[in-house]
């Protein structure tokens, strides 16, 4: 999928570029309003991910500009202000979704990856990931054709970890995917060890392999 | 004691002292000019009975004589003075104040001391009407300065009054300016303007200091996202040994402990500066279920005993705070449990209610919903919770109370309705 980014701060748009090129994705970039607004108007995106306050502008002006030139394009907000004004007038101008900064690139990469396919294929796309299939619409994952019985969390770590394949997951990116921002729990660390295991066992046991990997004490990665 | 009451105390004390002295004084003033007055009407009636003896001799017929004694000696020129004395009145039957004047003369070659009489009664009677109208003029200037301080307490001092309960309920994060009541006296414009320039100062240096913070808070969090995603690489590029993993390790746990409590800051100042000002139908019992449910997993992974009693609550507030507020009292009644603990969560009109087994805690109750205060210090919190959720409390006037009891915590929300 192409994706531009737009982001004035030039060493986070190379780590958002990076990331997502290593994720097999077309990725732009642009550093301030006029070169964005003239990327996003005149060329086809599938994502645009726009920072809210830009050295010559604002992104919600981008946003507003775009959604008059009737593009259809999916559109995430990155903002700093963690303003839920901020939010409420992003997505009440048409954006899809917002994220406070800091944030971590695994979830940005898995918001984009949930808002492409909600666009592209109306939600109904399975992902698929060798003998692991998910149906995200409604949160089913088969393994060798077979329906999983998994709790909410479990499925979003699945979710979350086969968006993001082959990349290091921290405890911490884990945590607040499952739990959200304000939260600092101290037991969830705990948690996610304990549920990891006990879906290595559910997969193994439907015949599937072990693809999560502990990394150190740092994290998981999933991966061949 | 207010400054009108202080006025009239302190004037009633001067007139206490200055009433017996006024009387004195007029008393004594007015008993010398009536005594010389007498005495000069006696002298002249004396130069006048001399007068006649000397040119012809006789004695002439006077209304003030007194009595007519005959003396050895010449009478002492110096000692012709008057006298106050009492004369027995037949007619009246009493002992009459009188001023008497003597004088030496000669009748017939002989030396006589002649005594002139004039009667006093008048003037002690002048004396009493003296006091009873010092007395009256007193009560009245009494009366009257104490109507006028009542009149100038009222009109003059209204602006002051005015502008000390502006100033009493003067909130420094507000942002509008307070309008001083205009006064014609001077020291009170004077007033006006140090205090309208101090409150702008006071208020400028808070909202400088408030900006500084909420910039500091913001403008950490780019960085912070760039250090984070760097750690990342550097921890998946496997080339490192396992000192240096730690290390790379604990500068990202560092960094996003940093970028907590930047969060929460902000939460905290946003929250002070009433930037959450959208009343929604709040489904309070909604919330809690849903909260629980996100937590569910959690609970079962601890295996808490859950007792949930929820009415049906509805409440105006903003929606993403009562959230906020919730879910940090669900979530620390699971996180400061044990295992295979309780938790009990009522809710009604009332009040929200949440009771859970758990470590007695060591910081005072008071300092608990203080910022950067821990109960449990081994645990991997910032203490931010307990101060985002006071602030919510106070926005809303809820009453938060916390208690322990029997190895159990009790946090109770009341919401006084």
């Amino acid at each position: 999928m192409k994706i531009l980014v737009i982001e004035d701060n030039v060493e986070l748009l190379k780590d958002i570029k990076n990331f997502l090129e290593d994720q097999g994705n077309i990725c732009e970039i642009a550093s301030d309003y006029q070169s964005a607004l003239m990327k996003a108007v005149i060329f086809p995106y599938d994502i645009l991910v726009v920072d809210i306050m830009l050295p010559d502008g604002t992104g919600l002006d981008i946003i507003k500009e775009v959604k008059k030139e009737n593009i259809d394009v999916g559109i995430i907000i990155i903002s700093a202000k963690n303003a839920v004004g901020d939010k409420v007038n992003g997505l009440e101008i048409g954006a899809d979704d917002y994220l406070t900064k800091p944030f971590y690139l695994a979830e940005l990469n898995a918001r984009i990856k949930a808002l492409y396919r909600r666009k592209a294929y109306k939600g109904s796309k399975e992902i698929i990931f060798n003998e692991i299939k998910i149906r995200p619409e409604n949160h089913e994952i088969f393994v060798n054709d077979r329906l999983m019985s998994l709790t909410k969390k479990e499925f979003d770590i699945i979710h979350f970890f086969v968006a993001n394949r082959n990349r290091l997951l921290t405890k911490e990116a884990i945590a607040e995917h499952l739990w959200g921002d304000h939260i600092e729990m101290a037991d969830s660390f705990n948690f996610i060890y304990t549920h990891l295991a006990n879906l290595r066992k559910k997969i193994t046991k439907f015949g599937g392999k072990d693809y999560i990997k502990s990394i150190y004490s740092v994290g998981y990665k999933f991966s061949d | 004691m207010n400054l009108v009451n202080r006025t009239n105390k302190y004037y009633l004390i001067f007139f206490i002292f200055l009433f017996p002295l006024m009387v004195a004084v007029d008393y004594y003033l007015i008993k010398y000019v009536v005594n010389k007055e007498v005495d000069e009407i006696l002298i002249h009636e004396s130069e006048r009975i001399t007068f006649s003896l000397n040119e012809n001799g006789e004695l002439p017929s006077s209304s003030y004589l007194l009595s007519i004694t005959p003396i050895d000696k010449d009478f002492p020129v110096l000692n012709n003075k008057s006298r106050d004395t009492l004369i027995y009145q037949a007619y009246k039957d009493k002992l009459v104040p009188h001023r008497t004047y003597d004088f030496g003369a000669k009748i017939n070659s002989k030396k006589v001391k002649i005594s002139l009489k004039h009667a006093l009664l008048e003037m002690n009677k002048l004396i009493i009407w003296l006091f009873v109208t010092t007395t009256l003029i007193i009560l009245l200037l009494v009366v009257g300065l104490f109507l006028i301080n009542q009149g100038i307490y009222k009109w003059a001092w209204k602006p002051f009054f005015e502008n000390l309960s502006k100033l009493t309920n003067y909130d420094v994060t507000k942002k509008s300016p307070v309008q001083l009541e205009n006064s014609s006296i001077a020291e009170f414009q004077e007033l006006n303007q140090i205090v309208t320039v101090l409150m702008d100062q006071v208020r400028k240096d808070f909202q400088n200091l408030k900006e500084f913070n909420e910039n500091i808070s913001h403008e950490i969090q780019t960085p912070l996202a760039i250090i984070r995603n760097k750690m990342v690489l550097l921890l998946e590029s496997q080339n490192l040994n396992k000192k240096e993993l730690q290390w790379v390790q604990t500068v990202y746990q560092e960094a996003n402990k940093l970028s907590k409590i930047g969060k929460s800051l902000t939460l905290i100042s946003r929250i002070e500066n009433q930037e959450f000002t959208r009343l929604d139908n709040v489904d309070v019992r909604a919330v809690v279920e849903n909260i629980v449910s996100n937590m569910e997993e959690m609970i079962a992974f601890k295996d808490l005993k859950m007792d949930v009693k929820l009415n049906p609550v509805t409440m105006k507030c903003d929606l993403i705070l009562i959230n906020i507020l919730l879910t940090n009292l669900i979530k620390n009644a699971i996180q400061h449990n044990h295992e295979r603990g309780s938790i009990k969560i009522l809710l009604n009109e009332k009040k929200f209610e949440i009771v859970n087994t758990g470590k007695v805690s060591k910081v005072e109750t008071a300092q608990l919903f203080n910022r950067f205060q821990r109960g449990d210090k081994t645990k991997e919190s910032l203490g931010l919770g307990l101060a985002i959720n006071k602030k919510i409390c106070e926005l809303y006037g809820f009453q938060l109370d916390y208690g322990y009891h029997d190895e159990k915590h009790k946090l109770s929300l009341g919401f006084n309705k």
